[in-house]
């Protein structure tokens, strides 16, 4: 059975590009979220295998939604997006409880060694 | 927890960063608007704090962090920084190095910095108006000797990860669902900044073996490398350490002791001895089974031997890299103007040679400064720009190395080196005119100057005599060319490594002589080919050049029976100058084990030092430099 995912990113192009990947390489994605709130409540709907999730994201930024999604399921695997420079954040996501991390621009590889390094 | 094992490293990597600091400061002091230079210099003050900060060395870090303060003033404003900042920055890289030496050397509280911090302090203060706060002492966290429980891991991440605070965050993460993990250094509030260079460590009290603990680690990703130590009672531990499979053929570089290198060295010169007395024993018995070995260990012991040299290879830059900033230095203090460059900087030496040519190149560095380039004042005057021109340059040479060091100054005025050398005797009341080899000669009389005021850069005369000793000893040459109103260049020649080299075996009399191939041009025979004279010399013409000659049978004062009318002659060349030397024989080529050499008192300063041949018997290597 293939693993479901939940994209969470406010700009469409990154949302289908990461899409794109994840379904070639046979991941389900069953849903998509443009920001930190609505990613929160999706999760609770449809409690995917994995969520990706970018960090800098209106209404509710991408670490306070892990942090939402970490205290409701502390096993939720959470793949950070970042940008080149987004140091602090990035550690700041990975305290909060974000399982991995990939740097933008993406390359499908490390893309997908982060997914499978978190669905471990 | 033992940091003293840590010291050296400290030291050497504490180095080059400070190099590289000057480097860039002076970079940055030719292009005052670029924006890299500042970066730099801020990322390596950064790494030697946190370096000193691991190790405890307060001072050292408060200063490298007050340091940091300014630098990102700096960097941040991205302005053009004022000349007294620049200034002040490279007294603080001076104050800097010297801490860090007084530091290792256990001496940290001699280490002189209040002076310079508060003036780091006071040019930070004015990016901040307002707000006179005085920087609170950067107190270093007590981090590897924390003493705690647990392994030390020491993990250094792939260089081409992106956001490695992220990584190594992931990693302490990892490692704390695997156990208790205490004393991060840096700490975790460093991964949030740029400036973390992936590499980190931290004890980890946990059960699993340092194999299991490798693995878990190294599966978060872009891990380089990972060792996993003993416990805290257990200094040296079993250290784990595995390179990554991923780096496939990468060259990886580790920090050795020179020391080790040199004992390596001894021993490899003991095994090429012995095999040397194999071969002569596998000759003698003429035993198929025997021969077959004793080639075998022959292939083996030069491939072993050529590893060896190879590792102590030093690329030149390592010494020549603080030679910019000295000419600078130089340079200002004598009001002149000097463009410097540095050509060759990738050839390489023996670690053992490029050590002890630091000093002989200061001196002649700060001599073409001092006496080679002109004020501007007087460049304008001959119609030469008003900067002066210093080129250092290292070139390879057949085996060996060519060093040369040329000014575009006003060159040497022989007449006036002549006259006082005439008057001080050293040379034949008869000279009208110095060669380039007689004016070096009384260059490097001890004492000997002609500058009408002894500066404070040069000092009284001392520096060719002395750069001519070090390199003498070496088993180099020295080599001066000059022309009025146009420069001046010194050339040194060195070989290329120390301990082991090939050399021609002479006979003369009953004895045997080494003479290293590094000089030897070619042979021929005496007897057979055209005589002649040459300054009253006995000469000999090969190829249409005439070629002084000197007996070592007579040199050396060799009795016994006459030698055979018709004997080998070995044509030996330094730079542009030949002799030839005239043995009884030729025992062949042969790899000889350098040896020093303390001649006994009245020796003739033709020796550089002496080899235990293969069948036990020392032999005396002759010094081309003494000969030629």
């Amino acid at each position: 059975m293939s693993h479901s995912v939940l994209v969470c990113d406010d700009a469409i192009f990154m949302r289908t590009m990461i899409s794109d990947i994840l379904a070639q390489a046979g991941f389900e994605i069953v849903g998509e979220a443009e920001t930190g709130s609505q990613a929160v409540e999706k999760y609770r709907q449809l409690k995917p295998d994995l969520v990706t999730m970018d960090i800098v994201m209106p209404d509710m930024g991408g670490i306070d939604a892990v942090r939402e999604i970490v205290k409701n399921d502390p096993d939720a695997k959470i793949l950070m997006c970042s940008a080149m420079g987004q140091q602090a954040l990035v550690v700041e996501a990975i305290q909060a409880g974000a399982k991995d991390f990939v740097v933008k621009p993406f390359q499908p590889s490390r893309v997908l060694e982060a997914v499978q390094r978190v669905l471990g | 927890m033992d940091l003293s094992q840590y010291a050296e490293l400290f030291l050497a990597e504490s180095r080059e960063h400070l190099s590289a600091c000057n480097q860039l400061l002076l970079e940055w002091e030719r292009r005052p608007t670029a924006p890299e230079p500042v970066g730099g210099i801020f990322r390596a003050v950064h790494t030697v704090k946190g370096m000193a900060a691991t190790m405890g060395y307060a001072r050292v870090a408060d200063l490298a962090h007050r340091m940091e303060n300014l630098l990102d003033h700096l960097r941040r404003g991205g302005q053009a920084p004022a000349d007294d900042t620049l200034q002040l920055l490279f007294r603080a890289t001076d104050a800097l190095e010297k801490a860090v030496d007084l530091a290792v050397a256990g001496r940290e509280r001699e280490a002189d910095t209040a002076a310079v911090a508060a003036d780091l302090d006071k040019a930070t203060a004015r990016f901040t108006p307002g707000e006179t706060r005085v920087e609170p002492a950067f107190v270093p966290e007590p981090v590897l000797d924390i003493g705690g429980g647990g392994r030390l891991i020491q993990v250094t991440l792939r260089a081409e990860a992106l956001i490695k605070g992220g990584r190594a965050m992931l990693i302490i993460r990892k490692a704390q669902s695997l156990g208790a993990v205490q004393g991060i250094s840096p700490s975790p509030a460093a991964f949030e900044t740029e400036d973390f260079d992936g590499r980190f460590v931290f004890r980890l009290d946990s059960t699993m073996t340092p194999a299991e603990i490798e693995t878990a680690v190294r599966g978060v990703g872009d891990v380089d490398r990972v060792t996993v130590g003993g416990g805290p009672g257990d200094e040296v531990g079993e250290e784990h350490v595995t390179p990554a499979e991923s780096a496939g053929g990468r060259s990886r570089h580790i920090r050795v002791d020179l020391r080790r290198l040199d004992t390596l060295m001894d021993l490899i010169g003991e095994l090429v001895t012995t095999r040397g007395r194999l071969n002569e024993v596998a000759a003698e018995r003429k035993d198929p089974a025997i021969d077959d070995l004793a080639i075998q260990v022959s292939r083996l012991s030069a491939d072993l031997q050529a590893e060896i040299i190879q590792a102590r290879m030093t690329p030149v830059w390592q010494v020549f890299d603080r030679f910019p900033r000295l000419v600078r230095d130089v340079a200002r203090q004598l009001d002149k103007q000097v463009v410097f460059k540095v050509e060759g900087k990738e050839i390489e030496l023996d670690r053992a040679i490029l050590d002890e040519l630091g000093d002989p190149l200061v001196h002649l560095l700060r001599n073409a400064v001092d006496h080679g380039i002109e004020t501007p004042a007087e460049r304008r005057k001959h119609k030469k720009k008003p900067e002066g021109e210093i080129v250092l340059s290292a070139v390879r040479e057949r085996s060996s190395v060519a060093i040369s060091i040329t000014d575009d100054g006003r060159g040497i005025d022989r007449a006036k080196v002549l006259a006082k050398a005439l008057r001080e005797g050293l040379v034949d009341p008869h000279t009208e005119t110095l060669s380039d080899d007689q004016l070096l000669r009384v260059l490097a009389r001890p004492g000997f100057s002609t500058a009408a005021a002894v500066t404070s850069v040069s000092g009284r005369g001392v520096g060719i005599d002395v750069a001519m000793t070090k390199i003498r000893a070496l088993g180099g040459s020295i080599e001066i060319r000059t022309e009025p109103g146009k420069g001046t260049s010194f050339i040194l020649r060195l070989p290329v490594t120390l301990a082991i080299v090939r050399a021609l075996i002479a006979a003369v009399g009953t004895e045997r002589y080494a003479l290293p191939l590094t000089y030897v041009a070619e042979t021929a025979e005496f007897g057979a080919i055209a005589m002649t004279t040459m300054e009253g010399r006995e000469a000999m013409v090969l190829r249409d050049r005439v070629v002084p000659l000197v007996h070592l049978r007579s040199l050396l004062s060799v009795g016994g029976d006459a030698p055979p009318p018709r004997r080998p002659v070995i044509v030996l060349e330094m730079g542009e100058r030949r002799t030839g030397v005239v043995v009884d024989g030729m025992l062949g080529q042969q790899e000889i084990v350098v040896k020093a050499f303390e001649a006994p008192q009245g020796t003739l300063p033709v020796f550089s030092g002496a080899t235990i041949m293969g069948d036990g018997v020392p032999a005396l290597i002759l010094d081309a430099a003494g000969l030629v």
